[in-house]
């Protein structure tokens, strides 16, 4: 019995297993060639695409960073080599000052993520992060809340 | 309180000379609307947002789960929960958003985030689910943050009156229970008031 030599370009060994192998090497004369060939795009890709995107970190980022927190960018700011994500919360930011939920929910961004990514943006001086020193309510801003919620109608 | 850039920590505000001045960004507030799952927290959050109501989702990590123990339900790891928020500019210096969120169960890893620095929750109870909830009520009962439970009133109707939801909850002399209407902007208006008034009690007891 002969077995069929799974580098022959001509007669695959095991057709429909290892599809790279059908259409033979791209540019050698001979020999397994991977070189070219593109792995199989998984269709899980999605379920990584946070962790992806963080660089593994799963942690949430900086706990003082809340979801109503205001960000601003940094005038004139060095540039800096920003991904896809972080170069859409930048531009974000532009206009006016953003909380942390309203940048992860126009992005489609979890929150983690989002806090993640808000917290590198700081740590490279491009955002300014507004994170208040005394974040519990004092009297005089709930009456102004109040106030101001009573003049709606 | 007047905003002062000073009072807040601000990280990396190297400028350039001549580069336009920062905007000054608002002081943010928030009120947690929680509650069981098609009460009305959305509708409560979109009848006074200025915002049509945005959705972000956080996820449940393995961690909280051990955190919180969900009790009845079972929570697996990784499960993402979608939040539901509004946003109200009370002036140039002062926003106030409004957070929905699950109520059911108890999201603990998220309500922890969403309790600190809030100025109160408002629970929104559907009369036929009293129940629904109940782990709100113990969680912001023992985090101390002052709350409101409001029954929604879907068609002007409710199944029991507000002394029996009180009885039925047992919730302290102090927590008011009142009744409104989460589709009506002055009804959601009125509520929160509420809310901000225990909120403004509260303030006023820590500071003196």
């Amino acid at each position: 019995m002969t077995y069929p030599d799974p580098d022959d370009p001509v007669a695959p060994a095991r057709p429909g297993v290892r599809p790279f192998l059908q259409s033979g090497p791209q540019h050698s004369t001979g020999g397994y060639t991977p070189t070219g060939e593109q792995p199989p795009v998984e269709s899980s890709t999605n379920t990584l695409r946070p962790f992806v995107i963080t660089s593994g970190r799963t942690d949430g980022g900086d706990p003082d960073i809340g979801m109503e927190t205001q960000v601003t960018l940094v005038p004139g700011a060095p540039p800096s080599r920003l991904s896809p994500e972080t170069r859409a919360i930048v531009a974000l930011c532009e206009e006016s000052p953003i909380s942390v939920a309203e940048i992860s929910a126009r992005l489609r961004l979890h929150l983690g993520v989002t806090r993640i990514l808000v917290g590198d943006l700081r740590a490279t001086g491009q955002l300014d992060v507004h994170v208040l020193d005394n974040d519990t309510p004092d009297p005089d801003t709930i009456m102004r809340v109040i106030r101001g919620l009573r003049s709606i109608s | 309180m007047d905003f002062d850039p000073s009072a807040n920590r601000v990280v990396g505000t190297a400028r350039i000379p001549g580069a336009p001045a920062p905007k000054k960004a608002p002081v943010p507030v928030k009120i947690i609307v929680a509650g069981g799952f098609g009460v009305g927290k959305t509708t409560t959050v979109g009848a006074i947002s200025e915002i049509s109501p945005l959705t972000t989702e956080a996820e449940m990590t393995s961690e909280s789960v051990g955190i919180d123990n969900p009790g009845q339900a079972t929570m697996k790891t990784g499960t993402t929960v979608a939040m539901d928020f509004g946003v109200l500019t009370i002036d140039q210096t002062l926003k106030l958003y409004i957070f929905g969120t699950p109520g059911q169960t108890r999201f603990a890893f998220m309500w922890d985030d969403l309790v600190k620095g809030a100025l109160g929750a408002l629970v929104v109870v559907d009369t036929n689910r009293i129940d629904d909830c109940y782990p709100a009520v113990d969680y912001f009962e023992r985090a101390g943050l002052p709350f409101v439970v409001g029954i929604n009133t879907f068609n002007g109707q409710m199944s029991y009156s507000v002394e029996e939801v009180r009885w039925a909850l047992a919730v302290r002399e102090d927590v008011p229970v009142i009744s409104f209407d989460a589709r009506f902007r002055a009804s959601v208006r009125d509520a929160l008031l509420v809310v901000l008034d225990q909120a403004l009690d509260k303030a006023i007891r820590m500071k003196s």
